[in-house]
């Protein structure tokens, strides 16, 4: 796992004497290029969770009007994503049609590609998420996955920021996290039948329910918040005691969660295999700070080594 | 008349607990918050030994040690916290209530096993 946050962006674009230009700027910016097919672009949109923008050409499809039908149509599906345009020579969206110019956030060029970099800087990488945070948040995830699931590899992917608001899965958690320095949610997605398929091959829960699943993922939920907390928040008395709160709005319908922000959100995909049957189960971290993001005041809680005990050793008084 | 009594909100962690107790021969009740949890003691009071989370819903951990050792006025049950939180004012707060000791999750039968056969004897 590398040090820099990465993002996925939906690359639209069948322009070949660009595709260069832009790949060089995806590898020097720490974005991920998905490049789908036509036919296939809806159906990866509504699948697909985690995208951090897309990259739109003003030549994307077979005419103007395909072009103003396909990219109304990604923002209907997927408004929370920021599609950003490729224009042949202007860096702004002056002359696009008023009627789908809504849909655009920016327009840029192969030109000068430092305008699709303040873009990328504005709408995905526009929190800092320090480097101590990011490795921490994956040492004590891993820490725990594999304390409760010992028969399985626990693996996880560079971590990276996401603008999606689609919920993976059937269950997921959520669970306040409060400091003087960060006010918002952990949440963790996965498949009831993953986990379901992981307990019944254990002796001890030989004929698991949903009820399981969820207690296990709260669990799950409340020990990572537990190290969270223990590792970077501290003492209960260093928390701010603001009462500012805001709705959270679930859509199961549509698989859709909101924090009421526009604020992008960190992600960590966990991998968990069973190397005997293959079988994997996949989970999903978020963090959402959209209540308030101080990263310049994070720090460590460094304990004296003298009172550590390691966890699950009895400390007795 | 259970010996052990486990107290935390989440079925997983009390299935494991007390599975692991009674397969090495502890006779182990649960609970599912500290509201639960007090109405066990008062109901049971043979209980020996307490195993207990401390963030709870309707009544946390801490909570209900103070309330068993001064509303139940029993000060001799032994109780030790299983629980994420580390924090020094919340293990000052509970050795203000007399708990005997401090386990950070995840639980570890084996390291724990003897300890807590002598404290429930």
């Amino acid at each position: 796992m590398t040090d820099s946050l990465v993002s996925k962006v939906l690359v639209l674009d069948d322009s070949p004497e660009h595709s260069a230009a832009i790949k060089k700027f995806c590898d020097e910016n720490n974005l991920v290029g998905l490049k789908v097919r036509k036919n296939r672009l809806m159906s990866v949109l509504r699948s697909n969770i985690d995208l951090g923008a897309i990259l739109y050409s003003e030549a994307y499809g077979a005419s103007p009007a395909e072009n103003a039908e396909i990219a109304l149509r990604i923002h209907t599906v997927r408004p929370e994503l920021p599609i950003i345009l490729r224009r042949e020579s202007a860096t702004n969206l002056d002359g696009i049609n008023e009627s789908i110019k809504r849909v655009f956030c920016a327009g840029y060029t192969t030109n000068d590609m430092s305008s699709l970099g303040k873009v990328i800087d504005e709408y995905i990488f526009s929190l800092v998420y320090p480097n101590a945070l990011v490795r921490g948040i994956s040492e004590i995830t891993e820490n725990i996955l594999s304390s409760q699931f010992k028969q399985l590899t626990t693996r996880w992917d560079t971590p990276y920021i996401v603008r999606d608001r689609v919920i993976f899965g059937e269950v997921f958690s959520l669970i306040p996290l409060e400091s003087a320095w960060c006010r918002g949610y952990m949440m963790l997605q996965t498949e009831e039948d993953a986990i379901l398929g992981v307990l019944n091959r254990d002796p001890l829960f030989p004929e698991s329910s949903f009820r399981d699943v969820n207690s296990l993922l709260g669990e799950i939920t409340n020990l990572i918040w537990g190290a969270f907390k223990n590792r970077y928040i501290g003492d209960a008395a260093a928390t701010s005691g603001n009462q500012i709160q805001v709705p959270l709005v679930v859509n199961h319908k549509h698989k859709y969660i909101s924090f009421g922000t526009e604020n992008p959100q960190l992600c960590f995909l966990y991998t968990l295999s069973d190397e005997n049957t293959g079988k994997t189960v996949k989970l999903y971290q978020r963090f959402i700070f959209n209540l308030s993001w101080s990263p310049e005041d994070f720090q460590e809680i460094v304990n004296d080594t003298n009172d550590l005990v390691d966890s699950g050793e009895l400390e007795l008084f | 008349m259970a010996k052990i009594l486990v107290v935390d909100d989440s079925s997983t962690v009390r299935d494991e607990v007390a599975g692991f107790l009674k397969s090495n021969g502890l006779d182990v009740a649960t609970a599912v918050d500290g509201k639960d949890g007090l109405a066990k003691m008062k109901a049971d009071p043979g209980i020996k030994l307490v195993l207990s989370d401390v963030n709870m819903p309707n009544m946390d951990g801490l909570t209900m040690v103070e309330k068993i050792r001064s509303e139940l006025g029993n000060a001799t049950v032994n109780i030790i916290m299983l629980t994420t939180e580390s924090s020094p004012s919340m293990k000052e707060r509970g050795k203000a209530a007399g708990i005997k000791g401090w386990i950070v999750k995840p639980f570890k039968g084996d390291a724990v096993l003897e300890t807590f056969k002598k404290l429930s004897a």
